[in-house]
């Protein structure tokens, strides 16, 4: 399979305090396409680091994360935001939404900034829409849904422009149990519908069981890296 | 879709933004109506002792500004005239003869202004018929005056009754006279309308013993504001060895000191109220950046580029400045119409002060797009400023900091 992502010998170092800390420690990984994978461990771990290095929202102290042959680092930070929005898709703990914009227009904000055309634009939220389970509330502002289905709308979001790989980071911590099950049959379906990578960093066990790969880490490193079978 | 997010983000907090909005109406609606109050004020100022009196641009023989005497007259010529009359928007020219004379009528004596005028032409001018108040105005061949309504009251003289005038002549002859009075008009400038006598040229002419004589001719144009233009056009053609013509500014430098006086103090608190305004939108726009973002560092995350939030930001500044302008404006225009109709009336001592400069004291407003033009582009400069700060802090948004706000 393809990889979609790499990273070598990647290293981010914290100096902000007097203690140095190695929030990643040399890490070596690769992803490929269709991946449903989580990285996992304890808090401080390195894990929403690692996500946002391999997001290019941070930069790395030394090494490199190459997407999709590019390497990122060798990106402006202009490059690098619309490299992201055709790229990568995020979803957050918190949901994230724009709170004045309604569920549909939520979801195909980045195909706008991609100007992308109407009939794309609306096929595409209608087709997401479904497979989501949320129809009929498109012209919703996300204050007026449930945190289950505001998570969706940003999973709709982050799959609209139909990018190499989705990042997440714990996006069933403010979920219930069955939300929680909802969104991960969503996103597991669309992983295999749409052969889209997913990487959470997670440490809720409902995410890890349904993970087809989980990578642990612990004080910035890889201690183990299990695939399922 | 930038727009729309602007639009929706200004009213997530209606109360924050409907008292910026409400501050940014004030502030066109008192600048707009102070500076209309002034404009409108000077204007009155300016046509009551000027544009229906003396005119915006005279011309004399070259040294009767500086000393006022009928011996610096001159003897009229048609080229003069003509001179005068090619100049670009000129449209006629008025002679006058005028010099002081002491009135009398029964017990009551008083120093006077004795103007002669061509009294048809200076219908357009100082359109006195229409300030007659008793009896009839006067026509060239009349033998009779027509005198202001505070100095016939002073005099304690009719319609009807001879005033006896006693002055002095061309080249110090003696000008002694006794005229029926044909009418009592009422000047709009008290000062004016307490010692004018107005008289035929021919007579005055006869009474001063000066034939062919004026004092000045008065320039007629309508283009106001292009006084010193057509005074500097008419000085490049008339013979400035012997004739002078000059502006209003230089025949009345007290009226244009009060006037610039007075505009740098109203300019002064307007300047102090957009300050105020300015530190409104600020806050404004600093608090609606600051509590959002959390939301602009997860819309960098997800690809929008900053220069496009800043787009974003910016256009709620503008959103919200145009709803304060437009408001600000729809109030402002029947205001000024109103007052302009009917102008406050001062009293008390602030009236006689205006008074004596020769101005009715009534305060009326007057509607000129370039006041309105001024404030607006004022306000969006100064709010444009205000939102300076909040848009570059927008530029250095930490995307991962913001994240975890």
């Amino acid at each position: 399979m393809k990889t979609v992502i790499e990273t070598k010998n990647l290293y981010k170092t914290y100096t902000e305090t007097e203690v140095e800390v190695k929030a990643v420690n040399g890490i070596d990984l690769s992803f490929a396409e269709g991946e449903f994978a989580a990285i996992v461990g304890p808090s401080g771990c390195g894990k929403t680091t690692l996500l946002n290095l391999l997001g290019g929202l941070d930069e790395p102290t030394s090494g490199s994360v190459i997407i999709d042959g590019t390497d990122i680092s060798t990106l402006s930070s202009r490059q690098m935001i619309d490299f992201r929005m055709n790229n990568i898709g995020f979803v957050f703990q918190a949901y994230n939404l724009i709170p004045v914009l309604t569920a549909r227009e939520n979801a195909e904000f980045i195909m706008h900034l991609q100007n992308r055309p109407k009939a794309e634009r609306e096929a595409r939220i209608t087709e997401l829409f479904k497979a989501i389970g949320i129809e009929g509330k498109e012209d919703i502002r996300p204050s007026r849904l449930s945190g289950g289905q505001q998570q969706r709308v940003a999973v709709a979001r982050a799959l609209a422009s139909k990018p190499k790989f989705i990042l997440a980071d714990e996006p069933t911590a403010n979920l219930d149990s069955h939300a929680t099950t909802e969104l991960l049959d969503i996103m597991r379906k669309l992983n295999e519908e749409e052969n889209v990578t997913f990487i959470f960093a997670t440490h809720d066990q409902r995410v890890i069981d349904r993970a087809k790969r989980v990578v642990y880490l612990e004080d910035g490193k890889v201690i183990r890296d299990k695939t399922e079978k | 879709m930038n727009l729309r997010i602007a639009w929706r983000n200004i009213w997530r907090n209606k109360k924050r933004t409907l008292i910026t909005i409400s501050s940014i109406t004030l502030a066109v609606v008192m600048a707009v109506f102070t500076r209309s109050f002034q404009e409108g004020t000077y204007a009155k100022m300016i046509e009551n002792a000027v544009g229906k009196f003396t005119g915006y641009v005279q011309v004399h023989q070259k040294d009767y500004w500086d000393d006022k005497t009928i011996d610096n007259g001159i003897e009229v010529n048609d080229t003069l005239v003509r001179e005068i009359l090619s100049v670009k928007n000129v449209e006629g020219v008025n002679l006058r003869l005028e010099s002081f004379s002491l009135a009398s009528f029964g017990n009551s004596t008083k120093g006077t202004l004795v103007m002669g005028i061509d009294p048809e032409k200076e219908t357009q001018m100082l359109d006195l018929k229409a300030k007659m108040i008793k009896g009839n105005y006067i026509r060239p061949g009349d033998r009779s005056i027509i005198l202001g309504s505070k100095l016939a009251d002073y005099l304690k003289i009719d319609v009807g009754d001879t005033l006896v005038l006693l002055g002095q002549g061309h080249w110090g002859q003696s000008a002694i006279g006794a005229f029926p009075v044909k009418g009592i008009l009422k000047m709009p400038a008290p000062d004016i309308d307490r010692q004018i006598v107005f008289m035929p040229l021919m007579l005055a002419r006869e009474f001063f013993s000066f034939e062919n004589g004026v004092t000045s001719l008065v320039v007629i144009s309508e283009e106001s504001d292009q006084a010193q233009k057509i005074t500097d056009a008419i000085n490049a053609s008339i013979d400035t060895t012997q004739y002078k013509a000059i502006t209003w500014q230089e025949m009345s430098p007290e009226m244009l000191q009060q006037i610039e006086g007075d505009k740098v103090g109203g300019i002064f608190m307007i300047a102090i109220l957009y300050m105020i305004i300015a530190f409104g939108v600020f806050g404004t726009v600093l608090m609606m950046t600051e509590e959002r973002k959390r939301e602009f560092a997860v819309m960098v995350a997800i690809g929008m580029q900053k220069t496009k939030l800043m787009l974003v930001s910016f256009y709620e500044t503008i959103l919200m400045n145009s709803i304060g302008i437009i408001l600000g404006v729809i109030i402002t225009v029947p205001l000024i119409i109103y007052f302009n109709i009917y102008p406050i009336e001062m009293s008390g001592e602030a009236a006689e002060s205006i008074e004596k400069l020769g101005v009715e004291p009534v305060l009326p407003t007057i509607l000129r797009l370039s006041i309105f033009i001024n404030n607006i582009i004022i306000i969006l400069v100064i709010t444009g400023i205000s939102s300076i700060y909040p848009l570059i802090s927008l530029l250095r948004l930490k995307v991962i900091r913001s994240l975890r706000r």
